[in-house]
């Protein structure tokens, strides 16, 4: 044999070895770090933070100044250990804890919320895309526009005391403060590096970055000691990224992954393997599967302007004739719930069928339809059924097609890339599409506000009702809490009274959760309550 | 020599500027339907405000050759654009996948060519043999076997299986773990990526071996007295590999620009998978930036191989002297 090909066997046979010994280099993982898994994120720092994924990791390393209980969606004090807004809810003053430190030591003044806050508002110079999420405040437009330097309404009165003065009443300020994309941010961290700060933000959350952020590996943080709070239970949390959710189940079956999205055709599989969760948030041994509502809405939105939409008839049959169950549980296999509101469940407030046509009934459709003037849809030309094509909606508006088919009304698809789709609903030109609706906020108001306010630019229905608009505009005043739910209750019944957009499904999680933990949230705001979170210790 | 290297890559450029313009064209408005700026602000309505500054960001108010001409200019400087969707530079994007897809690109093709080759010769040289009827079968099953199927299985076998059964294991996807050193993490991903390419190697290295071993000089050289080693080594292989090398260099320049498959199964974070995402969500900055980071390694890697015949045949020599 020459030497040659003495070379080539030799390494045929390291390579050999090489596969044998990574088999042998399977050994029991770090008991105390959970591995979350997420998607790759667009941004974790919260100047910009807005996605799913990215909003978790902000939640895990920051703090804001309240926060949503993991269950119940309802306030509860996180850097603000108390406060209040004046009578008509345009004022308000929080009053921060001390002792609240950034991951760096230094205390979490009030200063840091106007220097955060005011950093997304610089437009100009973040280019953040939340900064609505502050226009509610005092010269928070202006600011946003270059026109200011600074928001006339955001105050720092002393160290611990941060007062907010709004542009208009609104009672619901205080859930939008909880975001967690609206936490304080320490300047002297920005300042030095901004591009290192976008890839290992420095927080004050109950966990800190252990390293940068490594693009399509993992974000990695670990306990933070000198939390306000209780301290977590755990040691540290990998934010695991995938690129495909099939891969990241296989990781979770092979043990080596905590938490994770179910593949869609194995939700039934994984129930029989793991068990469901009784509430749907919560995971337990035996009831690991998530299947909890999540807070947003899929519709379809129809173009109140148009000579035929115009009328609520029409609409109201349009609504009736949609088999949302058979949509849940044929073309989402489940993992939707048929919506019977526009508001979904988990938002405080909410009602099962408060909008009265948001249900399934031929006969009341064809009722309504020949009260509109088309009787067995005669006179009724062929709607346009639009939608965004590469996203996988052609079964859903098969479905809806046909569903309106049955009561006699005739559409045709307008299919169209997702850009020139939202050029078409911004410009009216419509008349039956597809819409999604994701809150920022568990309050009714983010979903009806914009929604169906006629000056909303959001409002793509184009529905106009002075007397909604002027009671949306009330209940934002209304200081007592539960009396401002029954308002928008009473307003969201008024609209759906008029059926001018029809909720299709809600969605809902389909996630598991290993054996091994403990104490774990997945809230309808799809946020995780890491920091409650422990895992048994007998697992291997 | 010189010359020829320098006159091909002097024709990188023509080369450049068409890829460039085409992905410029197809991006322009009135081709592509939808407003950019709603491509990149999503669904919610935004501030007049933000509109115009992501207009001006992206120079959008520009006419196209305008625009063009901002791109050119940012390339030259080693600029790629920034992101529609990911408020980060499309060069740092790569720059952290890239290196992830040349390792993965890397370690297949050794797996290649060592297998490939190999099999391939002793093929040849014990045809009709077991073996060669084994080479022969197995890389026909490979070739036609779909590549995520086979990722799919050896992740169940190797990851899933293999621990349950309490057997050694391995790491099912990733670059790294805790559980594993970071090695074991790329042998699945870079097998299933170089299974087919083998298996394809395999073959060529089969047929041209069996076609030079019936040459003329062949038998001159076993009638000289040359030992059969000498006869394969020093005179069949170097001639039958030509073929071979031209099929693995463009396999290697392929998969410089990603494995979108073996990729998203293994999770690999490499330019191939994130060139596919670009495509999905519209970014055009993305997709225009991983085309050309692929257009150049194609580009030299062809050079590469090119060179690299001169060595394995005398006869093919560079430069503007023979006639």
């Amino acid at each position: 044999m020459s030497g040659r090909s003495r070379t080539a066997l030799v390494l045929l046979l390291v390579l050999g070895l090489v596969v044998l010994v990574a088999g042998a280099g399977g050994c029991a993982r770090d008991v105390d770090t959970f591995v979350f898994y997420i998607n790759e994120p667009y941004v974790i720092d919260p100047v910009n933070a807005q996605e799913e994924m990215g909003i978790n990791v902000v939640n895990a390393v920051f703090d804001g100044l309240l926060d949503f209980d993991p269950k119940t969606s309802e306030l509860i004090p996180a850097v603000a250990e108390s406060w209040e807004p004046n009578a008509d809810a345009t004022v308000w003053t929080f009053n921060l804890r001390e002792g609240a430190k950034f991951h760096n030591g230094r205390d979490v003044t009030a200063e840091d919320f106007k220097y955060a806050w005011e950093r997304i508002l610089n437009v100009p110079e973040s280019g953040s895309e939340i900064a609505y999420h502050l226009d509610p405040i005092l010269g928070a437009v202006e600011m946003q526009s270059g026109e200011a330097a600074e928001a006339e309404g955001i105050r720092v009165v002393d160290d611990l005391t941060l007062e907010v003065t709004l542009a208009y009443p609104f009672a619901d300020f205080e859930y939008v403060v909880a975001h967690p994309s609206l936490a304080p941010v320490p300047r002297e961290e920005v300042e030095a590096d901004p591009d290192a700060y976008a890839m290992m933000p420095v927080g004050n959350g109950p966990f800190m970055m252990s390293e940068p952020w490594a693009p399509g590996q993992y974000i990695r943080v670990e306990r933070f000691d000198d939390y306000w709070g209780e301290p977590a239970l755990l040691d540290a949390v990998e934010f695991k990224i995938f690129s495909d959710e099939e891969t990241a189940y296989l990781e979770f079956r092979a043990g080596n992954v905590d938490f994770t999205t179910i593949p869609s055709g194995q939700i039934q599989s994984a129930i029989d393997e793991y068990g469901e969760s009784s509430d749907g948030w919560e995971a337990a041994p035996g009831s690991q599967v998530l299947l909890g509502g999540e807070l947003s809405t899929l519709y379809v939105v129809m173009n109140n302007e148009d000579e035929h939409l115009s009328n609520a008839d029409l609409r109201r049959a349009i609504s009736l004739a949609i088999d949302r169950e058979t949509i849940a549980q044929t073309v989402y296999e489940g993992t939707r719930t048929p919506a019977t509101n526009i508001v979904p469940e988990g938002i405080i407030g909410w009602e099962d069928g408060a909008w009265e046509y948001s249900r399934y009934d031929v006969p009341e459709a064809e009722r309504l339809l020949a009260e509109a003037g088309y009787p067995g849809g005669e006179g009724l030309p062929t709607l346009q059924l639009a939608y965004n094509t590469g996203d996988g909606h052609e079964p859903l508006m098969q479905l809806i097609q046909q569903n309106l088919r049955d009561i006699g009304i005739e559409t045709e698809f307008d299919p169209m890339e997702f850009a020139q789709l939202l050029d078409v609903y911004y410009e009216g030109a419509h008349q039956l599409g597809r819409l999604g609706w994701v809150v920022d906020y568990p309050i009714m108001d983010n979903f009806l506000y914009p929604l169906f306010l006629s000056t909303s630019a959001d409002n793509l229905a184009f529905y106009d009702d002075p007397e909604v608009d002027e009671a949306l505009v009330a209940a934002r005043q209304i200081a007592e809490e539960d009396e401002r739910v029954r308002a928008y209750q009473e307003i969201a019944r008024t609209i759906g009274d008029d059926a001018p957009v029809v909720p299709v499904v809600m969605y809902r999680h389909r996630h598991v959760v290993s054996e091994r933990v403990r104490g774990f949230v997945y809230s309808p705001m799809i946020l995780a309550n890491l920091h409650e979170v422990w895992l048994a210790d007998d697992e291997e | 020599m010189l010359a020829y290297v320098v006159r091909r890559v002097l024709q990188f450029i023509p080369v450049f500027l068409g890829v460039t313009l085409l992905l410029f064209v197809l991006r322009a408005p009135g081709v592509l339907p939808g407003d950019p700026v709603r491509l990149i602000t999503g669904e919610r309505a935004i501030s007049p405000e933000l509109y115009q500054q992501v207009v001006e960001k992206h120079h959008l108010d520009r006419p196209l050759y305008v625009q063009y001409g901002y791109y050119l200019q940012g390339l030259l400087q080693g600029d790629l654009g920034t992101s529609f969707q990911r408020d980060m530079p499309v060069r740092d994007i790569f720059a952290a996948k890239f290196p992830n897809t040349v390792r993965l690109a890397l370690a297949a093709i050794v797996i290649e060519i060592i297998i490939g080759i190999g099999a391939g010769m002793v093929s040849a040289l014990k045809r009709y043999s077991f073996l060669d009827v084994f080479v022969t079968l197995s890389t026909s099953i490979l070739v036609s076997v779909p590549v995520f199927w086979l990722g799919m299985v050896m992740q169940v076998l190797f990851g899933i299986k293999f621990k349950e059964w309490g057997l050694p294991f391995m790491p099912i996807s990733g670059m790294s773990s805790a559980q594993f050193p970071d090695w074991a993490h790329i042998i699945l991903p870079a097998i299933t990526l170089a299974s087919v390419s083998t298996a394809y190697t395999a073959r060529i290295m089969r047929s041209q071996l069996l076609e030079v071993m019936g040459q003329d000089y062949i038998r001159t050289a076993r009638a000289k007295g040359l030992s059969s080693n000498a006869v394969v080594w020093r005179h069949a292989f170097k001639n039958a590999l030509i073929p071979v090398v031209t099929f693995i260099g463009i396999d290697l320049g392929a998969m410089m620009g990603g494995a979108i498959l073996t990729e998203t199964i293994f999770n690999w974070p490499g330019v191939g998978y994130e060139i596919f995402l670009a495509i999905g969500q519209r970014d055009w900055p993305i997709v225009m930036g991983g085309v050309i980071i692929i257009v150049f390694a194609v580009m030299i890697i062809n050079l590469i191989v090119d060179i690299s015949y001169a060595f394995l045949d005398p006869r093919i020599r560079y430069g503007g002297e023979v006639r």
